[in-house]
């Protein structure tokens, strides 16, 4: 086998049972372990696929900073003692069952679509990565794709006031709170 | 990607292990030494002796401090979430070894016929691997505080994680200026880059904001907030004894020992310094831990000439200073630095322009911000 | 190019080793004689007691990882664009310093909404708590820790 398929072969089952084990957790927060053990296995497919920039990023943004934030919000809310499995979202299952199935449908169609196209020698190194990944990265996202690129900066605008408006609403009723009961 | 993989025999096998488990137990050992020196340093400051018992002037007061955490009874608290009580150290210990293993530390050697290269993987994402696995860093501290089941640790961990993430963006907008200028992420290349003028010249900025979220990274004083002992006990790692303990303090000065070896490959040149043609493999290697040694005491000396910030104040530093010089410097660094080279002097005028039009647009704004900071300041009556 | 990440691969299995090791080695070696007041979490003169549950922590904390996130995909941008910044020349220029401009607005308005003083806003304070004798830093410590 090359070292590419091993590799795969290796981490393909710890990502499969990092996923199943995350869902099966009570607990809150050894769920969002299992989760970054399941992004890291990304990370490492993405380095198999001759990624090694989106693999460091993975990493970067997943591991270090998303989950973060999760595990913030858990401590924050003090969902992490089983106290609160009452749901609720309402039509939450019927809504998951439908997105899964066609999530499942999708990720069919993709795979047969692609079948013929993972056949076969790909040296990503001779054909995309002309000059290192991140140089052939830079040039496709900063000329092909600047108009998408700068309408980021948007998203992350809307995100920024978004966490502030939501932040305080939340100190304003923590204050009024306190407030009262010192009154 | 079905490349040629190189073939290696049984001999590149054991120069590879060899070469691992050699930096591995190099960085242990670095690591038992500096904190040796730490505690001479800080003596000599305060007019004291320091260790002076376990070995000739104390030196092996580290292993010693060691072999006795090692056979100290461990305690798990009652209200520990076990598994991940236990994990917390192994996970705090790991990415900080990890980290070291793009930094070049010298040339190289030839043994056997082959080539053995002074670093233990020249990742072609070598800065950004470095951030990820200080991004990592976070883990063992959260994990900590949140096991424990008990109230000083998880406040510290809170206080400790929002530091460390805080200094992050600075430390990367750092990094990104020095990418910028040397235009690669390979630390080889890096260093090679260095041939003439270290990068700790044009690029000060970048370096002071470095060195500043070092500080906050690796939780030294006078940003060791999470650990103040005077309001959190021992911060994080208050439920932990014994080896548990140890790990968490050995993560911590390997990381130390990870943030100055950057520091040095980054802005002091690396292993680079003019050296005589004899035993060539060695003088790099020598100048490397003598400038790693250098940025340590400079580490020492800010800890004991320092008291600890308030944490507002640490936090605004990072949010309100260094982001924005950070930005900033990225921006100049690009329009003033580079240009010129690309397009001749006249590009110089336009860089200068471009910046003199973002301090104008900064003044412009900041009347917004600053009324803010001040009403914030008040005291309510 | 994968061959390049063996070593970190070795490194990473030593480590882990090592960590499992010194942790196993020394549960058999050491002693171990636990008591109730031993095992209680650590406090200070009072009964141990969890914090109550909800509304632990000071929402700023939530926020800090919010905008990290936030900047750190700005950083992260900066990265491919910082290794082919001489090919793309005046326009990538131009087109880094529109995202850093716009993300630069985004930061704006949170250090004028108060997203980045960790002390909380007075008049806000003012008008829902009565005036208490604590100095406001005094008071974010006992909320924060």
């Amino acid at each position: 086998m090359a070292p590419d398929q091993i590799v795969f072969w290796v981490f393909a089952p710890v990502s499969v049972g990092s996923a199943v084990a995350m869902l099966f957790q009570r607990n809150a927060i050894h769920a969002a372990l299992f989760l970054i053990v399941n992004f890291f296995t990304l990370a490492v497919f993405y380095l198999v696929l001759g990624a090694p920039f989106l693999f460091a990023v993975q990493i970067i943004v997943y591991a270090g900073a998303i989950m973060v934030l999760f595990l913030f919000v858990i401590m924050l809310l003090g969902v992490d003692r089983e106290e609160s499995l009452v749901e609720r979202l309402r039509g939450q299952r019927p809504l998951a069952i439908v997105l899964g199935l066609g999530l499942a449908a999708e990720i069919f169609v993709t795979a047969r679509a692609s079948l013929g196209l993972a056949r076969g020698p790909a040296n990503f190194d001779e054909t995309v990565n002309v000059g290192g990944n991140a140089q052939a990265l830079s040039h496709v996202l900063f000329r092909d794709y600047f108009l998408p690129f700068e309408v980021t900066s948007i998203l992350l605008i809307v995100a920024a006031i978004a966490a502030m408006v939501l932040a305080q609403r939340r100190e304003r009723t923590t204050v009024e709170a306190a407030g009262e009961a010192e009154v | 990607m079905l490349e040629a993989a190189p073939e290696m025999d049984w001999l590149d096998w054991i120069l590879l292990v060899a070469r691992v488990v050699v930096v591995f137990f190099a960085v242990l050992i670095s690591v038992m030494l500096l904190i040796w020196m730490e505690r001479k340093v800080a003596a000599d400051m305060q007019t004291r002796m320091g260790p002076m018992r376990a070995g000739p002037r104390g030196v092996l007061i580290t292993l010693a401090d060691g072999i006795k955490l090692f056979f100290k009874e461990g305690i798990t608290p009652t209200l520990a979430d076990r598994p991940v009580y236990l994990l917390a150290p192994v996970i705090a210990m790991i990415p900080a070894f990890l980290a070291f293993a793009v930094i070049p530390f010298g040339t190289g050697v030839t043994l056997f016929g082959r080539h053995v290269p002074f670093q233990i993987a020249d990742l072609n994402v070598g800065i950004l691997w470095v951030l990820a696995m200080g991004s990592l860093m976070v883990y063992g501290i959260v994990l900590a505080g949140w096991s424990s089941g008990s109230n000083y640790p998880l406040l510290g961990s809170i206080r400790s994680t929002a530091q460390m993430i805080s200094y992050e963006v600075g430390m990367g907008l750092a990094l990104v200026a020095v990418l910028m200028y040397s235009g690669s992420l390979q630390m080889s290349q890096i260093v090679a880059s260095q041939d003439r003028v270290w990068n700790a010249i044009p690029q000060f900025p970048a370096f002071a904001i470095y060195l500043i979220a070092g500080l906050a990274e690796t939780n030294r004083p006078p940003f060791d907030l999470p650990e103040a002992e005077t309001e959190l006990v021992a911060g994080y790692f208050t439920e932990y004894s014994g080896i548990k303990f140890a790990m968490f303090y050995l993560g911590e000065y390997v990381n130390l020992v990870v943030v100055s070896s950057i520091a040095v490959t980054l802005f002091l040149g690396g292993w680079r310094g003019p050296h005589p043609s004899f035993v060539a493999w060695l003088w790099p290697l020598l100048w490397f831990i003598a400038k790693v040694v250098a940025v340590v005491y400079l580490y020492i000396w800010v800890r004991l000439t320092l008291p600890r910030i308030r944490y507002d104040r640490l936090m605004s530093f990072g949010w309100k200073f260094l982001i924005p010089i950070g930005l900033l410097w990225v921006l100049a660094t690009g329009a003033v630095v580079v240009l010129p080279d690309v397009y001749g002097k006249g590009a110089l005028l336009t860089g200068a322009l471009i910046v003199v039009g973002a301090i104008l647009v900064a003044s412009l704004l900041w009347p917004l911000i600053a009324p803010r900071r001040q009403s914030a300041g008040e005291t309510p009556q | 190019m994968l061959s390049e990440y063996l070593p970190i691969a070795v490194l990473a299995t030593l480590a882990v080793l090592f960590g499992v090791a010194s942790l196993g080695v020394s549960a058999l070696l050491r002693p171990n004689r636990p008591t109730r007041a031993k095992l209680a979490p650590y406090e200070c003169g009072i009964e141990p007691a969890r914090l109550p549950a909800g509304e632990r922590f000071p929402v700023k904390f939530y926020v800090v990882a919010m905008l990290f996130i936030i900047f750190d995909i700005e950083t992260i941008f900066l990265f491919p664009w910082a290794v082919g910044f001489r090919q793309l020349g005046l326009f990538g220029l131009a087109e880094m310093a529109v995202f850093i401009a716009l993300v630069f607005v985004a930061y704006v308005y949170v250090w004028k909404s108060g997203g980045l003083d960790w002390r909380e806003p007075a008049p806000r304070r003012a008008a829902a708590a009565p005036p208490t004798a604590l100095e406001p830093e005094a008071r974010e410590v006992v909320r924060a820790g």
